[in-house]
């Protein structure tokens, strides 16, 4: 018997869906908290930092 | 607030180190990119053995991927990473190593690719001990950076550092795995995968390559270099952070799309096509978020080269990535795979996307790295208009060339056959159009040596020492803090939503880096496990033997000689692929080949079925001259083939090191050479005896026709069980060793 054998009989298939299941779920987590009410202020804070090479805009 | 301060200067050094490499690579990759440009129309130009297209072509494109587009991320990683972390690198050494460490590999590709030595996988064409030393310096990268990161004085991780982060970690993964091979000789190897997994495994990583070392970094540069030059934040910070979440789960997904109608499993590239679609959406708001930072500023692109470049780029994106979904769509991808299209899809994406965004960025980053004024900004302006012509005329004729030919292999006449059976029917049609690619291809360069020009001239009048200016800021504390800009609340759905966890995760750099490579690992694992264990996804044929050593020589050379550059290997399940070349090819017919050699583009006709169309004396008449045989053939001359006497007992390791990886050769592990000499002997005889050249039988040229009469011949042997072996061919007087070799 094979390696190849036993996994294909191992029904392996249900796996790839959990996989699927746990992407989408982390990716609507990261698109809520992304996009949740009052949080434009610490965005703002976050984009101007390219514009300053110097002061650090989200300190602490 | 913390009241110490700490002291730094950031280490631009290496970045004007690194811009130079960009330059200056740059220029050489477009140069060979040039070289094989004339080949293609002029194939007198291929100066055998060392400079023909097939060993040339591995090298344009690595040059201007790892060679020019590599150094011109690591110029503004270095660059940028350090302001956006208020940081110096951590190890200045380490930097250094990185440096010295790249352009060393980008010399040894150099000169390994035309002397031969490749893996033959696109873009992975280097051998094993040039693998080990790009993961060496790939790892003294990624500890030099992680570290950084740590040591950073700005609590938040811009998104740029975020697209750099996903792309080191996944280039490391992609370039691991694509690359494990049995060694057979200080510069041979053999991949662990085979045919239809070694095939998925290849574009898995090939896809990849262009998502996380064209793509994502970029992207990250993006993100910061444009905001600089416009003078403004990004248009919406929201957006690129969805945009980054959105490519990183999708990409790693959407390789099988460049394995359509191919032996693959169907489920695989159904797949492949669905998330590529899916990275339409991501990748334009990308694109949008881009274009609209210029917002309000859109009067200073009239006046400024550098957005010039900047626009024309992210333009380029948004065009590349939305022919790269639509390319994937199985029935446009009927047309466009294996032809011109997909070369002039890359040189939209290579040419204006990396291109225009390292010169925008170049020329940002130099009056400011050599503190001193642009030479010439009219240069500057120069170099845009004559570039962007030039992409323009590459591009339009090579699509043009690419929908020419797709449309010429299909089509049929009112009797139902093929309407241009001959093959160089379809290529002498695109030479005009080849013509114009070389026109474009040189107006480019010249952009790029007003480039050179125009840096070297600004550095020339750097000053006598740079000055090194000295930044304070407050280390970051160790004990947490709430963002103060994030709204009240209690309850769980406001310590979600005020994303505490998030910085509380941004505090932990290292462990969030190696949550993200173990998500991207096990995506990957389940998109490609179940080809490898699954049995009913490569079905075997029981007449599929192992090649014999000396076919097994044959292939070797095919590979050195990059024959696969422009003949495929895989034959589509339409009708008209059948009618031209035969029956259409199936996974269990590659299973012994280590790496597979399926192809990507047809310059030359398909050779999956070869075996046994033309005689013997045919191939060594071809290979010797194929303007002889095929007037208006542009295939090099190969004449060397009939000089270059075959290394016998060097088999012999080749063969172990396949019977290492699984290939049953039974009788071959012992007496490899012996067997080789044998069938040699036999074949030599027949060329000699149908009237062609004498003395053979230790030559090159006889190994590579064993390999050749022996393709696609164990599917017509399954057809014909019965017969205990071929003795009897329908087709042409060959003459020929028992296909198959003596090892059955």
């Amino acid at each position: 018997m094979k390696l190849s054998d036993i996994m294909g009989a191992a029904n392996l298939s249900v796996y790839t869906e959990i996989a699927m299941l746990l992407f989408l779920a982390a990716f609507i987590a990261i698109v809520i908290a992304t996009f949740a009410p009052g949080r434009q202020k610490t965005f703002d804070a976050a984009s101007r930092m390219p514009l300053d090479d110097e002061h650090p805009q989200t300190p602490r | 607030m913390n009241a110490r301060l700490d002291s730094f200067s950031y280490d631009d050094d290496i970045v004007r180190k690194f811009l130079w490499a960009t330059m200056i690579w740059g220029l050489v990759g477009f140069l060979v990119g040039l070289i094989i440009a004339i080949q293609l129309p002029f194939p007198q130009f291929n100066f055998a053995p060392y400079l023909t297209f097939g060993r040339l072509r591995p090298l344009h494109t690595n040059a201007v991927i790892f060679a020019f587009a590599g150094n011109a991320w690591f110029t503004g990683a270095y660059y940028s990473s350090q302001r956006l972390l208020k940081t110096r690198m951590w190890s200045d050494g380490l930097s250094k190593f990185h440096f010295w460490g790249w352009q060393a590999i980008i010399v040894a590709a150099a000169l390994t690719l035309p002397l031969g030595f490749t893996q033959s996988k696109e873009y992975a064409e280097l051998e094993w001990p040039i693998d080990i030393a790009i993961a060496v310096v790939w790892v003294a990268f990624a500890i030099n950076f992680f570290v950084t990161l740590a040591k950073r004085r700005e609590r938040h991780i811009y998104v740029a550092i975020w697209f750099y982060i996903a792309s080191i970690i996944t280039v490391a993964i992609l370039h691991i795995f694509n690359n494990l091979s049995v060694p057979a000789g200080p510069l041979k190897s053999y991949s662990i995968y085979a045919g239809v997994q070694d095939a998925f495994m290849q574009w898995w990583y090939g896809h990849n390559a262009v998502a996380f070392f064209l793509t994502t970094p970029f992207l990250g540069l993006m993100y910061y270099f444009m905001p600089k030059a416009a003078d403004r934040p990004v248009f919406s910070y929201k957006l690129s952070i969805l945009h980054f979440w959105t490519l990183v789960f999708l990409y790693i997904w959407a390789g099988p799309h460049h394995l359509h109608y191919t032996a693959l499993p169907e489920w695989a590239s159904t797949l492949g096509m669905l998330f590529s679609v899916m990275l339409w959406m991501p990748s334009w708001g990308g694109m949008v978020n881009g274009l609209l930072t210029l917002r309000g500023a859109w009067h200073k692109v009239t006046e400024d080269p550098i957005l010039k470049f900047f626009v024309v780029a992210v333009t380029a994106y948004g065009m590349s990535t939305f022919e790269g979904p639509m390319l994937s769509v199985k029935s446009v991808n009927a047309l466009s795979h294996y032809t011109d299209w997909i070369i002039a899809h890359v040189h939209t994406g290579a040419l204006g996307w990396n291109g225009f965004l390292t010169f925008g960025m170049v020329y940002w980053l130099a009056p400011r790295l050599f503190q001193t004024e642009i030479y010439s900004k009219k240069l500057v302006d120069l170099h845009f208009w004559v570039a962007t012509f030039g992409i323009l005329l590459y591009v339009v004729a090579i699509y043009s060339a690419g929908a020419t030919q797709g449309l010429m292999w299909r089509a049929f006449d009112e009797t139902g056959r093929l309407q241009y059976p001959d093959f160089v029917e379809t290529v002498m049609r695109l030479m005009p159009m080849y013509w114009v690619r070389i026109a474009g291809g040189t107006l480019y360069i010249v952009g790029m040596i007003l480039g050179i020009y125009n840096i070297y001239k600004t550095w020339a009048t750097r000053p006598a020492a740079y000055a090194v200016p000295v930044v304070q800021a407050a280390p970051l504390e160790k004990a947490f803090h709430d963002d103060p800009h994030a709204p009240a609340g209690a309850g769980l759905w406001a310590r979600f939503t005020s994303a505490a966890w998030h910085r509380k995760w941004e505090r932990m750099p290292l462990f969030f880096s190696v949550v993200a490579a173990v998500a991207v690992i096990v995506a990957s694992l389940f998109e490609i496990i179940p080809t490898f264990l699954i049995k009913s996804n490569v079905p075997t044929i029981a007449s599929v033997k192992p090649y014999s050593p000396l076919e097994l020589a044959g292939r070797d050379i095919y590979q050195r000689e990059g024959c696969f550059n422009c003949h495929s290997q895989m034959i589509r399940p339409f009708r008209y692929e059948t009618e031209r070349y035969g029956e259409y090819s199936k996974p269990g017919e590659s299973v012994y080949d280590h790496p597979f050699l399926w192809g990507s583009r047809r310059i030359g006709p398909d050779l999956a079925r070869e075996g046994g169309k033309f005689p013997d004396l045919w191939h060594v008449r071809h290979m010797y001259s194929p303007r002889e045989i095929t007037q208006k053939s542009i295939m090099p001359a190969y004449p060397k083939l009939q000089e270059n006497v075959i290394d016998f007992d060097g088999i012999q390791k080749n063969v172990d090191a396949m019977a290492m990886l699984g290939v049953p050769y039974g009788d071959a592990i012992n007496r490899a050479p012996q067997m080789a000499r044998d069938q040699a002997k036999l074949i030599a005889a027949g060329i000699e005896a149908t009237g062609g050249p004498k003395g053979l039988e230790n030559k090159e040229i006889v190994a590579l026709v064993s390999y050749l009469q022996r393709l696609g011949r164990d599917l017509k042997n399954a057809t014909a069980v019965t017969a205990p072996q071929p003795a009897v061919q329908p087709v042409p007087p060959v003459a020929m060793a028992a296909p198959g070799g003596g090892n059955r």
